[in-house]
Order: C-alpha cells, then structure tokens, then sequence
C-alpha cells in the first residue's frame, strides 16, 4: 500500500515477519510463531502488558533481540543471522526511539542528534568531532523538525522529559530512516506531553512516508495513533486489526480482563502508573 | 466482530491465544526474620584473631615507645621549629617535585584514556581483549611506586626521569582502574542508541560514553596530581629526584630543623592543591 503522503527521497520500507520465534538465554520465550506484514510507510500500534512480547517484537526489527527462528524482511536485508558491516548497515536504515529517551545527558542535543549520522561517518571524524557541513545540517534539520532546535547547544541533561524524547526523535530522523521504531515512547512522560510526542510520530509518518512501529501500553493512545492495531500476548499475536474495530473482546483477548477507567490514559491530569 | 478493514490482511482477527494469563503468587503469611547475627560475630572474631596474630607477630610493643622518649623529644623539638633561613635551598627540589608530578601525571592520564575504555565490560563487547587488558593492568597496579622507581633509577640512573617514568606506571594502574569502573556504572542509553543507528562500538563509546565519563576523568586527573605530589616526595628517597632526595639528605646529617621545613612545604602544596580540586570538581559535576 502506497502512502499519498510520501515523498521520493524518504519512503518507508516494509516488514515482513514469518514464524519468528524468540528464545532468550534463560530459556524464556519471547516471540513465538509471529507472522505479520506492514506496508511500506505504515503506522502500526503494538499493545500488550508488560511481558508480552512488545519490546521483544520492536527490538527483533533493528536486531537488537537476535531471532531464534524464522524470518523478518525489513525493506532489502533478512535478519535472521545478519551481523557485522550488513547488520550496521541495516540499523543505519532503522531509526529507534527508547522509553527512557536513551541521550548522552552530559552532552549538547546537537550532539545527540549527530549520533543518527555516525553510520555515515568515518572513525577519525567521530574521534574529533568532525563533523561534516551537510550531516549538521541534516541534524538541525531534525532538530526543526520537531520544533526543539533552539535548545540545539543546551546540555541534554537541562531538558524536560517530554523535550528529551523529541530530541530522540530528531536523532531517528537525522538517519533518514526507511523506518522508525518506538519502545513505549510515551511511558516516561505526563499524558499532554505523550500525546505531543505521538503527534510527532504520526506527522512524522504522514509527512514523510516513513513506516512506524510503535509499543504503547495504552489503549487509547494506541486506537488513537495506530492505524492499525497489533495485540500480544504472552509472545503471541492476538489481535491484528484497525484501531477502531477493538472494542471490548479484542482488550479482553489482550489483556485477560475488561476494560477498566484505570487503562485509558487522562487528557489532563493524574499520573501514569 | 464489525470489520471494516481495508483489504483481506487488516481485518480485524481474533486469534486464540495458546496459553493462559499470569498465574497470582499466594501465600500472605508475614515471613519469620532471618537469623543472620551469629555471621556477623563469628567475622567479627575472624577480624580480631588475625589482627593479635599479625601485632604479636610483627612485635609491637608500647613500652619502646615510652622508653625511646627521651631521644624522641629532642628530635620532636627541633621538629617543631623549621628553619626558615633554609627555604632558598629547598626551591630547586620543590619546583622539580612539582615538575615531575605535572609530567608524570599527563602522560600518564592522557595513555591511561583508550585503555579504560579497553578495560571496562560496559565498553568492550570483546570477552577476551577485556581479560588480557585487565590482567596486565592488575599486574602494572600491583608494583609498588617505590619499587618502579627503585627499577628505574637501577636502569637509567638518579633523577628526575626516573621519577617520572616510575609515577606514569604508577598512575596508569590507579587511573585506568578508576576510569573503567567510573565506565562500568555509567547509564548506557546514549551507547545503545548510537548502536541502534548502526555506528560501531568505537563510534558509539566515542559519542555517547566519552562526554557522560569526561568530569571523573578530570576530577580523577586532579587526584592522581595530587597523588603524585605526595609520591614523588617518596620515590626521591631512592634517588628519583625531587623533594625526597634532599629529605634523604639532611635527614642522613640528623638536620631535623631543616626536615620540618620541607615537610611544611609539602603540606602547603597538598592543601592548594586540595583547593584547587575541591573547586574544580564543583564546577565540573553539577
């Protein structure tokens, strides 16, 4: 499916899993028998509770949890036993946006930003800070993008949470990402805040075409934002559908109980658990 | 289910899940205390032991100390009275004390840098290299200063040079053990993120762990001058130069007046120094 939105140069690039099995060292299963599609230029919702495999999914697409079995196509590169020069290469292509913001706090935004460019730049440049005139630009590009770039020289350590993410988001940019992971971006910030960052995503995802996988716990936040709608549980795919069509059966499917006031995320005030 | 889905592959699908929910813990019963006091009186009891057994060991006895007090009280006296008229004399050794510990500690600290980042689990992905490094750096910090530059004056001759040949040694064990741990309790968020966009491990210790380690590393830098203002005065006992070997000196000609001078001059030094690095370890760790 193409996305009307997307623009020659930065299209999204599709994901493909197929039986993906995860194990970890400890034995635990993470994924088992996954199969999902995603379009080219997407935006997808991944919902579940803790444990069930949210992290574990987004984590397999840019190689960060190493599949046990199957497969996972993302654009041109199969992931399964991928590694060194290839793996980076794929990763260069693959932005992620952490729950903890994941900056370099005791360094300039402008820096953290840079870090999206440094599959592009040679190891000498990276150890003088050389940065080149074009990979600046691009980062305070991002950086606008996200309507932050006048904090581009302020510490990362002297912005607010929500302000931080957004800076994480602009790093993902800076690589001219075919995709763009989230890991519940929105866990660590106030619900205002959340719903800013969501928007960012999904301009980010209209605007530039770019595929988004997006972990969120929060059901509304997820029916709000996703397009589509993907519900785990326990490492299996449960639900696979339109934000809109989950109602009341789908969440008991994902979440092994009904709906209650305390799963929606407040507009305003109260705090997240 | 109402499905309104966009083609075949977006239909809304239920799927059955194969396992069940979480299972809930039970048991509400308040634990009973562990008993763990016998373990802290038995160590307690360890600890003593060994300490009478090293004292009757090594000889201690008070009574020497009351018996030998008479000679003692004379040299205390003219311990407590520096002779200042000595000070012209003493400023050569102060200034190549000083000297050496400002060159031993930055050669030292400025080697000592790449190799932290060799020797610390949180920036070397690579089991093997980390084990070799950290072995040889365990050898290095198990020498002695005093011994480095006892080898060192035995090799290139008395001086300063080998003063500061034995505190680079001497710093490099200290430093690269404080820096990698300084490493090993950093947040990695900014070293994972930097991995995920494809950079490798050099790039990504570069940009995201060098800036979160840099103030220890300078504060730690102080430390290690400051550190080495104190050994250097130590290793000139053996001829390594500086302020120790005219320690040596006048104290072989039982010259205490002019002893406590240099003692005095020491602990100006450690003082302002101690000045300096309390201020700047302010202004770096905010």
């Amino acid at each position: 499916m193409n996305d009307p939105h997307s623009t020659p140069e930065t299209s999204g690039a599709g994901i493909r899993f197929e039986h993906v099995d995860v194990t970890y060292p400890n034995g635990y299963r993470g994924l088992k028998n996954v199969n999902l599609q995603i379009a080219p230029g997407e935006m997808v919702a991944v919902v579940g509770l803790s444990g069930a495999g949210k992290s574990t999914l987004v984590r397999t697409i840019n190689g960060l949890v190493p599949i046990t079995s199957g497969q996972i196509t993302v654009g041109e590169f199969g992931l399964h036993g991928l590694r060194g020069a290839r793996l980076r290469q794929l990763r260069s292509e693959v932005g992620m946006v952490f729950q903890s913001f994941n900056l370099a706090k005791r360094t300039t935004v402008l820096n953290n930003v840079l870090m999206g460019r440094l599959h592009h730049t040679s190891a000498w440049r990276t150890l003088l800070a050389a940065w080149k005139k074009d990979d600046v630009e691009l980062a305070m590009q991002a950086l606008e993008r996200v309507e932050i770039v006048q904090k581009a020289y302020a510490n990362a350590s002297e912005l607010s949470g929500g302000q931080q993410q957004r800076v994480a988001i602009a790093r993902a940019l800076a690589q001219k990402p075919k995709v763009i992971l989230a890991d519940e971006p929105t866990a660590s910030l106030d619900p205002p805040t959340s719903h800013v960052v969501m928007r960012d995503l999904q301009r980010i995802n209209t605007e530039l075409g770019i595929t988004v996988v997006v972990n969120l716990h929060f059901l509304d936040l997820a029916r709000r934002y996703g397009q589509r709608l993907v519900g785990l549980r326990s490492g299996e795919i449960v639900y696979d559908g339109q934000g809109a069509d989950a109602d009341e059966s789908v969440f008991e499917s994902i979440y092994g109980r009904s709906l209650t006031a305390e799963d929606v995320l407040p507009e305003t005030t109260a705090e997240l658990s | 289910m109402s499905v309104a889905g966009l083609g075949a592959s977006r239909a809304g699908t239920l799927r059955r899940p194969s396992a069940g929910g979480p299972g809930t813990a039970g048991g509400s019963a308040r634990p009973t205390k562990p008993r763990t006091g016998w373990k802290s009186l038995v160590a307690l009891l360890v600890v003593a032991g060994i300490t009478v057994w090293s004292a009757i060991a090594v000889g201690v006895d008070f009574g020497a100390l009351i018996e030998n007090a008479n000679n003692a009280s004379n040299t205390l006296i003219q311990l407590v009275q520096p002779d200042y008229s000595f000070f012209p004399q003493t400023v050569p050794a102060l200034v190549e004390t000083v000297q050496m510990a400002i060159i031993g500690t930055a050669v030292s600290v400025i080697i000592a840098l790449p190799i932290s980042f060799w020797a610390s689990r949180a920036t070397n992905p690579n089991s093997v290299a980390l084990g070799i490094v950290r072995f040889v750096m365990n050898v290095v910090r198990s020498v002695p200063d005093l011994l480095y530059a006892s080898l060192f004056v035995t090799v290139i001759g008395t001086g300063a040079l080998s003063g500061v040949f034995a505190l680079v040694l001497f710093n490099l064990g200290i430093m690269v053990k404080l820096i990698s741990e300084a490493l090993d309790g950093l947040d990695r968020g900014g070293q994972e993120a930097s991995l995920a966009t494809g950079a490798t491990w050099f790039k990504a210790n570069r940009q995201a762990m060098l800036p979160e380690v840099a103030p220890t590393y300078i504060s730690q830098t102080i430390y290690v001058l400051e550190l080495n203002i104190r050994a250097s005065t130590v290793i000139g006992l053996v001829g390594a130069g500086g302020l120790g070997m005219l320690i040596d000196k006048v104290r072989t000609f039982y010259q205490y007046h002019y002893l406590s001078l240099i003692i005095f001059e020491i602990l100006v030094i450690i003082v302002l120094l101690e000045l300096l690095s309390s201020f700047a370890r302010k202004r770096l760790i905010k």
